[in-house]
């Protein structure tokens, strides 16, 4: 490790309502691997944002090459030689390797644009960093792997001195990790300063040098890789107060039935033999980080996504879900995680976005009795205490707590005795959070069955009797309310060191 | 992100527009603006033949304008009901002009063929993922083609009304003490009333619309959104099968080769009714509003003296200030 | 580029499908003929000007008759309507890269032609013009042209009209108005009778001592020599023209102008715009043998709605040309010209019927339905 090439002191930036970094330290060296690691939403991105420009911070300073700086865009950051590798590939695929690294910024030839001078350039990156891809082959042809090798030799044509990698290995197969890795330590050894930002323990033990970890968008600690142990890594991510009063123990009636079971559900790479049980009455927790595959099992389990192999039980019956058709008739009903895509129908009133999965019961043959739909939808607007108007208010102009009562309105219609919730109280402030919450038990102690998938962690450990563990695609557990910790939750949502 | 827990309370402070119908009702007053303005400026214009005139072409626009709202507010778009009509019309004529069948089956054959271009249609785009503008494309050639190839490129006089099997003329016309009455407009009216209700009280109505505005949360909510996607395409050939018979009636002859254009009229009609070009949004009864903009233009710029190069240069400026129009209130309501 | 040239293949082929869909019957035996046939061998390109009207099918089954009897092949296309002008131009050129032994055509636009008349003068393919001339082809490249005489043709529309409405021009004590519905004056032969019609129909109201002016649309009044003066004149000729070539469109304009107190007579130039003149009197029921019941119509061409508006009297008469005579001829003239026997221009009769001379044998052959 040499010198220190950057440094982010008291970095502090709010949206409104969330205090998103509050004072975040960061340092890197040259010639270092750096993780940075955190749960979901525990400030990792928002930091790199500011950092390349993306976003403006309120106060802190950042450091680079002994002068305060401050980036205004990613444009600016990569000029300077701070570059991010993005997760998604930022690859126009009908374009071939060369174009795709020097867009923006072509060698023209008069008012030609110089094809064969790219060309030469980018083969002489790609020897820098001894891969073997040929730039004049087009983009969407290279399997993932070798299309996130361009993105890295793009960065390093930007004359990079700090690398940012996000997440880079999720869609990666093991030899092409072993690819990557390769690569980086090639960066390394050049005395580039690397911030390697991932979920998989295992990887931030063999690759990094330090790993700095943070939680709730506050700096928790720098530790020196090599010395520490995966329980320190998760001691420090998770070690929050948690405020809310978890649930203790399983409410769930003893000798409830089993209303759902799901043995061996396999659909694309996203759900890999997935299996588990759900009871009348309980609220069964799906815990995990992002991309373990818990949205995905949800969809594939209601017929929203294509299904390869598996079988689904309902109250002891073997049912086939093609569709969302065929699940609502089982009596499953899927709160999205994304309500204005899937979840409901801005421009349409309360009452039509009530009705929307069950018209054939407000309707004599083709025709809707408006006058019944209206009293229905008026009536599950008092029972949830939905915040409207009437119910002929477009649902675009509720807020987002009265929005998710809307869809909840729309399977209890429906006598749906299965509810998916996805993220239920995601962009829902606080007060709102809790009136959910207290329907979500009140729709359990009424027998309904309900799944909650949800990436806070106070979030389950507040509303689940039974917790399922997901990591990348696979389930590492299942955990009854009384013996879940923050930290064995966290320890079965990463990966295991091989 | 924090989420603003505002609560408009709409409903009572509406504008007296938005009250009498919104769009709808501005598109009415336009078209009683044009019709006096055409009459104070041409006395040709103001009699009652130039009436009976204008709801006689007005009969296959507005048909085809009906069908063609509904792809159009689930999102998509109906090219082929222009070129469908003609070939619809041309087929069903020539069963009946050289088959000798009678003239109720030819208009029956017409009618079915409309369903069976709306089936193709709607199974392209809603099972087959094709962009509607391409399919609908395709099938616009298609039935451009099939229909000149079955009559062998001549055109086909349908029956004249005092002709054996005419009597089909009088369904949009009837001659009653030395005058036409042009009872066709009463169907068109009938017909606006069934659509209506069918779009605002009716599952496949409901369902249209939420197509156009939220095709993955109408499916999610568990509809089966292929079927009613489909039925959009299928209620547009009905209404285009419709239109062909109305055309028939109209128009001596039926001649091949020709209807490119004319679902430029219906919908660009439609688009001035309300109807939005992304889905979700309209009326049957702006769309039939949105019809009479176009016919009055086309039947009245001829009557003030206006040269053919500039009906076509107003008519397309028309269009672009409804298309604006829906963009602005689109953007209005973004917000 | 290459799409365009694609879709423009395609394009071709559909028409190529629908004609020999519809030519398909007579095709099996032109090919008989051409087997048998002495001196055959020679391809011929025809291109007509659309196959929407039944006038060119007329036109065609001329060429057929006259292929079939000389042992020729020929291979017929055309756009979709005549306003197609590029559409027509494309097919023109893609005639010229088949290397017929010649090529006849029947163009849409005097102008738009000349290039590809050039290309065809350069690759020596003989092209005979029919049914239209092009005034200013390349000297050499159109060795004949087939076509009525346009203004002559409109000339007698004009005197066939005058007879019935010379009392009422004589005797009227205020102006009077004929009406004209042209299609667009893009061809020769449609301006051509357009003005055809309206020189002899001023020369001989003029001839009679009453004035004339011309008014409506701007191309065909600027051709009009001594203009008389709108206000003052004794018998006003109003010209329109529809926006499209369409019968809806055509028959807007004649009501337009049908509708007006003055008129009384109204001509329809070609079989489009004179179905127009006929659609527009179904609500206005004004058409009449004489100018004191109504307005006097006469159209152009055939078709079956317009033989029945002549056979039972709406239109007191039309004029009509030999489309048979002309396809046949074409025919004829390219297969001499490849025999190297002489050719030279030929003007093709048109003649006035109404419901009296309809069935003669000279006029029935050439009113198609």
């Amino acid at each position: 490790m040499g010198e220190v090439i950057l440094t982010m002191k008291g970095i502090d930036k709010s949206f409104p309502g969330v205090h998103a970094l509050d004072h975040v330290d960061l340092e890197i060296r040259k010639g270092e691997v750096h993780a940075l690691m955190g749960e979901n939403g525990a400030g990792k991105s928002t930091l790199m944002k500011v950092l390349t420009g993306i976003y403006k911070k309120d106060s802190g300073t950042i450091t680079y090459e002994g002068k305060e700086v401050e980036f205004h865009n990613t444009r600016e950051a990569q000029d300077a030689g701070v570059v991010i590798v993005h997760q998604e590939l930022n690859m126009l695929g009908h374009l071939t390797v060369a174009q795709n690294i020097f867009i923006g910024r072509e060698f023209k030839k008069g008012i030609r644009i110089d094809d064969k001078k790219m060309n030469e350039e980018a083969k002489k990156l790609f020897e820098r960093m001894h891969i073997d891809i040929d730039p004049t082959e087009t983009m969407s042809r290279l399997t993932v792997g070798k299309q996130q090798m361009c993105e890295i030799a793009k960065a390093i044509s930007h004359e990079a001195k700090v690398i940012i990698f996000d997440e880079p290995s999720a869609a990666l197969t093991e030899a092409e990790i072993e690819e990557l890795f390769k690569i980086i330590r090639d960066l390394r050894a050049q005395g580039l300063g690397i911030v390697y930002i991932s979920h998989r323990m295992d990887e931030i033990k063999v690759i990094t040098d330090r790993v700095t970890v943070m939680r709730d968008g506050t700096y928790v600690g720098t530790l020196i890789t090599k010395d520490s142990t995966k329980d320190d890594i998760i001691n420090m991510m998770v070690g929050r107060v948690i405020y809310e009063d978890p649930k203790t123990k399983n409410m769930t009636p003893p000798g409830a039935p089993v209303v759902l079971k799901v043995e061996h559900l396999n659909a694309g790479k996203m759900v890999q033999d997935v299996s588990f049980e759900l009871h009348k009455g309980e609220i069964l927790g799906f815990s995990g980080l992002m991309g373990a595959g818990r949205t995905e099992t949800a969809r594939a389990l209601f017929g929203a996504d294509p299904v390869d192999s598996g079988d689904i039980y309902v109250n002891g019956q073997k049912v086939t879900i093609r569709n969302p058709q065929d699940a609502v008739k089982c009596g499953i009903g899927y709160l999205s995680e994304d309500r204005k895509r899937y979840g409901i129908v801005v421009q349409k009133s309360v009452a039509e976005n009530t009705t929307m999965a069950d018209l054939d019961e407000f309707s004599n043959g083709p025709f809707i009795d408006k006058k019944k739909e209206k009293e229905i939808a008026q009536k599950y607007v008092e029972s949830l205490a939905t915040k409207t108007p009437s119910v002929d208010q477009l649902v675009v102009n509720l807020s987002g707590g009265n929005q998710q009562k809307v869809v909840i309105a729309k399977w209890l219609t429906r006598n749906c005795d299965i509810l998916i919730f996805d993220e239920p109280t995601r962009g829902i402030d606080v007060g709102a959070k809790n009136e959910i919450y207290k329907l979500m038990n009140q729709l359990a102690s009424e027998g309904k069955a309900i799944i909650m998938i949800s990436s806070e962690m106070t979030e389950i450990l507040r509303m689940s009797d039974r917790i399922v563990v997901m990591c990348e695609g696979k389930k590492t557990g299942e955990l009854d309310i009384s013996e879940a910790t923050q930290e064995n939750i966290m320890n079965m949502a990463t990966r295991e060191i091989n | 992100m924090a989420n603003k827990s505002v609560t408009k309370t709409a409903g009572t402070n509406k504008s007296f527009i938005d009250r009498m119908g919104g769009q709808k009702f501005i598109v009415l007053l336009i078209v009683i603006a044009m019709f006096i303005f055409f009459c104070a400026m041409s006395p040709q214009f103001r009699k009652y033949t130039t009436v009976v005139s204008i709801l006689d072409y007005s009969y296959y626009i507005a048909l085809m304008a009906i069908g063609v709202a509904f792809p159009l507010m689930t999102g998509g778009v109906d090219l082929s009901i222009g070129t469908g009509l003609i070939c619809y019309s041309l087929i069903g004529g020539y069963l009946v002009i050289h088959q000798g069948w009678p003239t109720g089956a030819g208009m029956v054959v017409s009618i079915l063929l409309g369903v069976a271009f709306g089936v193709i249609n709607g199974c392209l785009v809603a099972l087959m993922d094709l962009p509607p503008f391409l399919a609908t494309l395709c099938t616009c050639m298609i039935t451009r083609g099939f229909g000149s190839l079955i009559v062998g490129g001549f055109g086909i006089p349908w029956p004249t009304a005092a002709a054996p099997g005419g009597w089909f003329r009088s369904i949009f016309k009837i001659k009653m003490g030395g005058q036409n009455i042009p009872i066709g407009f009463l169907w068109i009216i009938i017909l606006v009333i069934i659509m209506t209700f069918v779009l605002n009280h009716t599952k496949m109505g409901r369902y249209t619309l939420a197509i156009g505005s939220n095709k993955e949360a109408t499916r999610l909510s568990g509809v089966n959104v292929k079927f009613y996607h489909i039925m959009a395409y299928v209620i547009c050939g009905f209404f285009t099968g419709l239109a062909a018979i109305a055309y028939s009636a109209i128009f001596a002859t039926v001649q091949p080769g020709s209807g490119a254009g004319f679902e430029l009229d219906a919908i660009g009609g439609a688009i001035i009714g309300g109807v939005s070009m992304t889905g979700g949004v309209g009326s049957i009864t702006g769309t039939l509003a949105g019809v009479f903009v176009i016919c009055l233009l086309k039947t009245g710029l001829p009557f003030i003296g206006l040269t053919a190069n500039w009906q076509q240069i107003i008519t397309g400026i028309v269009l672009i200030i409804s298309v604006l129009i829906d963009i602005l209130k689109r953007e209005k309501e973004a917000k | 580029m290459k799409k365009k040239v694609l879709a423009v293949l395609l394009g071709g082929c559909m028409v190529a499908g629908l004609v020999a869909g519809c030519g398909s019957k007579d095709d099996g035996k032109a090919t008989d003929g051409g087997d048998g046939g002495e001196g055959g061998g020679y391809h011929f390109e025809v291109v007509v000007k659309s196959f929407q009207s039944t006038y060119w099918q007329a036109a065609i089954t001329g060429v057929d008759e006259k292929a079939e009897e000389l042992g020729v092949t020929v291979n017929k296309t055309g756009p979709n309507a005549e306003s197609d002008i590029a559409d027509q131009v494309q097919m023109l050129n893609n005639a010229i890269n088949q290397n017929p032994d010649g090529i006849a055509l029947a163009a849409n636009s005097q102008d738009a032609v000349l290039e590809a008349l050039q290309t065809a003068l350069d690759k020596e393919i003989p092209v005979v013009c029919f049914d239209t001339g092009v005034p200013n082809a390349p000297e050499g490249s159109v060795i004949a042209t087939i076509a009525t005489d346009n203004e002559a043709a409109g000339a007698v529309a004009a005197e066939n009209m005058y007879e019935v409405i010379k009392d009422t021009i004589a005797n009227a004590t205020e102006q009077v108005r004929i009406g004209e519905v042209n299609q667009d004056a893009t061809s020769a032969n449609i301006s051509g009778r357009g003005m055809g019609f309206i020189n002899k129909m001023k020369e001989l109201i003029e001839a009679d001592g009453k004035t004339v002016a011309v008014v409506g649309n701007q191309y065909y009044v600027d051709q009009v020599e001594n203009n008389g003066d709108e206000g003052s004149a004794d018998v006003i000729i109003e010209v329109a023209v529809p926006a499209q070539t369409t019968v809806e469109l055509s028959s807007t304009e004649a009501s337009n102008i049908m509708t007006k107190e003055d008129t009384i007579a109204i001509f329809g130039s070609n079989q489009v715009t004179a179905e127009g003149v006929l659609t527009a009197n179904q609500n206005l029921s004004v058409l009449a043998a004489t100018p004191e019941d109504g307005v006097v119509g006469v159209g152009f061409d055939a078709g079956a709605t317009l033989k029945a508006a002549v056979a039972d009297g709406t239109l007191i008469g039309a004029v009509t040309q030999a489309p048979v005579d002309q396809g046949s001829l074409a025919i004829q003239a390219l297969y001499d010209y490849c025999e190297e026997k002489e050719v030279k221009d030929i003007a093709t009769d048109s003649y006035w019927y109404d419901a009296e001379n309809m069935e003669d044998d000279d006029i029935a052959p050439n009113l198609y339905d």
